[in-house]
């Protein structure tokens, strides 16, 4: 027998009505009564379908006004879709954007009771969880006072310790574990993979691919509010954030180009690596790519290895080494820098360029391209050192 | 299936009882209690208005005795529950707004503001024509306090059929903002055209069916008999007032759960 899914959507999709006059609105109350659609709709969403079992965990990604807090909010409840239908087995806790279901003029305790009374739960039931709460929100006697003295990242405490202690069947997040001190976002990362080993169920909705490919085992990416992709966490995650790459140079390097000739700035124009995108452990790495010059001058070239996270590596500027690009056309100069043996340790890095006056003093832009390093081992940090064990036996 | 529906809708409602009374408090605390002076205003505010009528109607104006009682119970009687309808469709007309933030994140019926709203509103009325019935009694007026046995029920009626009513100016207020703007004149024109300042007696003849047939209207003379003349007794326009009541109530909260699911983008 198989078992039917916590969660269910077909076909789901959500019209919002476009409403330019006070005519406009009358018109709509009355299409609304008399049980008709919104005329003129703009589409959030449409044709969502998924399943979610219990004890999986979902990701939802996509840019910003793509639908995810769109679909996020119709599997809370909280919007009716206009079209598909949502089948939920069970209690679902919602944490959707800081704060939400919270009032600004009343303390922590009167907010739990309030958060608590909206998940409708019993007068008696909403006492007997109310110290759990306290706790683990961990705010101390700030619990008294009203909610709108609290930094954003107490009122995110507060509302994760509700959300979680009324063990909800379903858990909905919407990007809140972005805010709150690094401890808290490890207590709730940590809170949630507990809760997934216990068999919960999560719906989570993040920019970030790490905690989506940490906790979820599928994920979404909603595009325009259509589903473009859904499958394991990390494929998607990857065919993302390779769109997203891509998408991020353009625009920068359109940005530069344009910004160059209207202001006069010295602007990288191009920057392409080979191998693109993944290269093995200790293989070569040649970068190259052309840069915008107003006054016709050869400029300054810095290339600089990053880690994905912004960490630095290593960095390096035509001058430093007492070259120059080289001119190719009006205005145009290439440049072409390699590592033969790039010692880098298996991990995403990104390789920035920056165009710089011919003096070397004025820095005018920065054009990313990312790559990844692949191999298996099992050194750590960033990047591999010469050394030899002295004196040292096999194992 | 009607019975079926309204057994879901009650169990759906007792659900979320604890959140019913949590915005109930919410709206008797933070709209007239909240203030330090709030629960006394409660008390001072109708006694006030009180002097103050008997000001304007037994010193100025010398308005003599109404139908063999003092003119100035004559009114009390009638407006005080005018004034309790009057405010709580005015607040219950604009209570959606304040709930936003909640309607737009979290799950929950909708319909509860508005039953809230309005419960906090003619509770803190009635508490208040209560104090005014004892006062006058206290300066000698004749009130029969038996009447009460009635006049509770007929609050209730008042309460069922302003609930529906609010309902569904709440429901259009979120769209339309005019609302209640439109609400208040016309509460003003329909409180000189009810028998609340004059008894039905001394509309002329011709136009006395036209003022009859205003519900409220029936409320103030039923409020009345009780109070005034503690007369008891129940007639079939009792029924006939139930009946609508109910109707009102009924169509108020079907326009209202039309029109909430699609609060969430317009509040």
């Amino acid at each position: 027998m198989i078992s039917a899914p916590l969660l269910h959507l077909s076909g789901v999709g959500k019209d919002y009505a476009k409403l330019d006059t006070d005519a406009a609105r009358v018109k709509l109350v009355l299409d609304l009564l008399r049980g008709r659609g919104v005329a003129r709709a703009f589409r959030a969403l449409d044709d969502v379908s998924f399943d979610l079992a219990a004890g999986e965990s979902l990701g939802i990604i996509g840019e910003n006004g793509a639908g995810k807090s769109t679909l996020l909010k119709i599997v809370a409840g909280v919007i009716t879709p206009t079209r598909g239908s949502v089948d939920l087995r069970g209690r679902v806790g919602a944490l959707l954007e800081l704060g939400s279901g919270f009032h600004p003029e009343y303390s922590g305790l009167a907010n739990i009771d309030l958060a608590a009374a909206l998940l409708g739960l019993a007068p008696d039931e909403i006492a007997a969880k109310r110290d759990e709460i306290v706790a683990f929100a961990d705010i101390g006697e700030h619990i008294h006072d009203p909610i709108k003295h609290y930094s954003s990242g107490m009122v995110v405490r507060l509302g994760f310790a509700v959300a979680t202690t009324l063990r909800p069947d379903l858990l909905i997040t919407d990007e809140v574990l972005a805010v709150g001190d690094e401890s808290f976002q490890k207590k709730c990362i940590a809170w949630m993979e507990n809760y997934l080993f216990g068999g919960g169920t999560l719906l989570l909705c993040s920019h970030s691919m790490y905690h989506v490919q940490k906790l979820c085992r599928a994920a979404l990416w909603l595009k325009d509010g259509r589903m473009v992709r859904y499958g394991p966490a990390a494929e998607v995650a990857q065919a993302y954030l390779a769109y997203h790459e891509e998408k991020s140079a353009g625009a920068k390097q359109s940005i530069a180009a344009r910004q160059a000739s209207a202001e006069g700035f010295y602007a990288i124009q191009s920057l392409s690596l080979d191998p693109s995108g993944r290269i093995p452990a200790g293989g070569a790495l040649m970068i190259a790519g052309e840069v915008y010059s107003p006054d016709d001058r050869a400029p300054v070239v810095l290339v600089g290895l990053v880690r994905a996270d912004g960490t630095p590596i290593y960095g390096i500027a035509t001058d430093m080494d007492g070259v120059a690009p080289v001119r190719i056309a009006a205005q145009r100069f290439a440049f072409s820098l390699s590592f033969p043996q790039l010692p880098l340790l298996p991990g995403k890095y990104i390789v920035r360029a920056h165009a710089l006056d011919p003096e070397g003093v004025r820095l005018f832009d920065n054009v990313e391209q990312p790559f990844i390093v692949e191999g298996a081992t099992r050194e750590l940090g960033l990047v591999r050192i010469g050394h030899g064990w002295n004196g040292g036996a096999p194992r | 299936m009607p019975v079926s529906v309204a057994s879901a809708t009650v169990q759906r409602l007792a659900r979320h009882r604890a959140l019913f009374v949590n915005f109930f408090r919410r709206e008797l605390f933070a709209r007239y209690l909240g203030s330090i002076t709030g629960l006394a205003w409660a008390f001072v505010h109708p006694l006030a208005l009180l002097a103050v009528y008997h000001f304007v109607f037994t010193t100025v104006f010398r308005a003599g005795p109404m139908n063999g009682k003092s003119f100035l119970l004559f009114v009390a009687v009638a407006l005080w529950p005018w004034l309790a309808a009057q405010e709580a469709l005015q607040r219950g007309t604009v209570s959606i707004a304040g709930y936003a933030g909640l309607i737009r994140k979290v799950a929950f019926p909708h319909e509860l503001i508005v039953y809230a709203s309005v419960a906090a509103t003619l509770a803190l009325q009635f508490v208040g024509y209560l104090v005014v019935l004892f006062v006058l009694a206290l300066f000698g007026e004749p009130v029969h306090f038996e009447g009460l046995l009635l006049a509770v029920p007929l609050w209730l009626l008042l309460a069922l059929a302003i609930t529906g009513l609010a309902l569904a100016l709440a429901a259009l207020q979120v769209f339309i903002k005019d609302v209640e703007h439109i609400l208040l004149p016309v509460l003003m024109i329909l409180m000189y055209l009810t028998p609340i300042l004059y008894p039905l007696s001394l509309v002329p003849q011709g136009m006395r069916p036209w003022v009859a047939a205003n519900p409220f209207g029936y409320l103030v003379d039923r409020l009345r008999d009780a109070l005034l003349d503690g007369r008891l007794a129940v007639y079939w326009g009792d029924a006939i007032a139930v009946v609508v009541a109910i109707a009102l109530f009924a169509g108020g909260r079907w326009i209202f759960l039309r029109l909430s699911p699609h609060f969430e983008d317009f509040v």
